[in-house]
């Protein structure tokens, strides 16, 4: 099938809404996560040309968010930023009204996790992918995959409390 | 029967829906024969579902201007050449999509969720919910409140508040709930003469603020309720009507 950009977009508007979730399950707040689909979204459009035929958008897209996310890390590293604490209520779009005890402590919990281990749950246990879809997604082995799964589940069920 | 031997990763996989058919039966088999392999189960849905719920509501959260506007910008300033791309695959096209397979194991996560549950804090006073078939019913003060509670007249102090009633895809009736004595939001449903036990949230209720928890639902509990529905949630008149007619199936 043979699509121009009017179509990719569309495409693309209609993933908005997964993209948000995820980027969210690697963020902080909704806005660092927005920023992250924004940046994802323009990576993507300078890199058409990378998309292989035949390829599926969205793992094409959530593949592209993975490297922006990952960059974004690596330049804060490299400028000595430390992650802002959990008080951040200065920030205008942290509001805690719209957040869910349950997203609040989860997501402290997600960000606790090493980056590799973080992907994993959040492609399988907060998007739902399979196995095969979100190792495609991170491009690693299936085998590296559950053993980054099992090991990121038993971090997270630490510290939410399950034991 | 002894201690079943599967591995966390063979059990993760099972709440993943990953397994091939035959070892996913003969989990789903002996998870009702061994209470400690049931606890194992339990611990990774539950993990699941507590961190599938966690996001699910942003999905359906409208999307922000700026980002509709950075693809249609850069859709626009991009001189693209066409592209050859498949379509998604059906498995992710459906929209919005749900976070994990909810239909599949829900309602079993929800019964050993709470079957754990029972077994450590509520048996000893009497018991809320009893096991009937490997299916959670409701006992007690949930039982009554079920069979009886109007959700627009809850008795004072009552430590069940009733939040919505709607009828299945079966006809069945169900009910939404909040007990103070279990932390807990859930979904009953009426199946033959009971109120099965199909979904539970835990909740932390702060004092006096049982009527809104009921009315405000958790988001797993939510998409159980959708999964469910047919039709609108009944209004009081409805309600008392299933009241009267003592939850018999709509014809």
């Amino acid at each position: 099938m043979t699509h121009g950009p009017e179509e990719i977009s569309e495409r693309i508007i209609e993933l908005l809404p997964r993209l948000r979730r995820f980027a969210r399950s690697l963020s902080r707040n909704q806005h660092d996560a927005d920023d992250l689909v924004q940046s994802a979204v323009e990576r993507a459009w300078r890199n058409l040309a990378q998309l292989k035929p035949g390829a599926p958008l969205h793992s094409w897209m959530f593949g592209i968010m993975k490297n922006a996310w990952l960059d974004n890390l690596r330049a804060a590293k490299r400028r000595g930023e430390v992650a802002l604490p959990e008080d951040s209520g200065d920030h205008p779009a942290v509001n805690p009204t719209d957040m869910n005890a349950n997203l609040w402590s989860v997501s402290e919990a997600m960000d606790k996790l090493p980056e590799e281990q973080r992907l994993a749950v959040a492609l399988v246990l907060v998007e739902g992918m399979s196995y095969k879809e979100a190792s495609e997604v991170l491009e690693i082995p299936m085998g590296t995959l559950t053993s980054r799964l099992a090991r990121g589940r038993t971090a997270l069920a630490a510290s939410l409390g399950g034991e | 029967m002894s201690a079943m031997n599967y591995d966390d990763e063979t059990l993760m996989a099972y709440a993943d829906g990953e397994l091939d058919e035959a070892t996913r039966a003969a989990i789903s088999r002996d998870v009702g024969l061994d209470p400690e392999l049931a606890r194992r189960v339990t611990r990774h849905l539950a993990l699941r579902t507590e961190v599938a719920g966690a996001f699910a509501t942003i999905v359906d959260q409208p999307v922000p201007d700026r980002l509709l506007a950075a693809v249609k910008v850069a859709a626009r300033a991009t001189d693209t050449p066409r592209v050859n791309v498949v379509s998604l695959p059906s498995r992710t096209a459906r929209a919005p999509a749900r976070p994990w397979r909810l239909r599949e194991w829900t309602a079993m996560a929800a019964s050993l969720v709470l079957g754990i549950f029972v077994a450590g804090k509520l048996l000893p006073d009497g018991g809320e919910v009893a096991t009937r078939l490997n299916a959670l019913v409701a006992r007690g003060e949930l039982m009554t409140a079920l069979d009886s509670q109007l959700a627009s007249n809850p008795a004072p102090g009552a430590a069940v508040h009733i939040g919505l009633t709607f009828r299945d895809q079966q006809g069945a009736y169900c009910r939404t709930f909040v007990s103070r004595g279990m932390s807990t939001a859930g979904l009953a449903c009426r199946r033959g003469g009971d109120w099965r036990i199909e979904q539970t949230s835990s909740v932390e209720l702060g004092e006096g603020d049982l009527r809104q928890a009921a009315a405000s639902m958790p988001p797993a509990l939510l998409q159980a309720v959708e999964a469910r529905i047919s039709g609108e949630p009944l209004d009081a008149d409805g309600e008392a009507a299933a009241v009267r007619g003592q939850w018999k199936p709509a014809p």
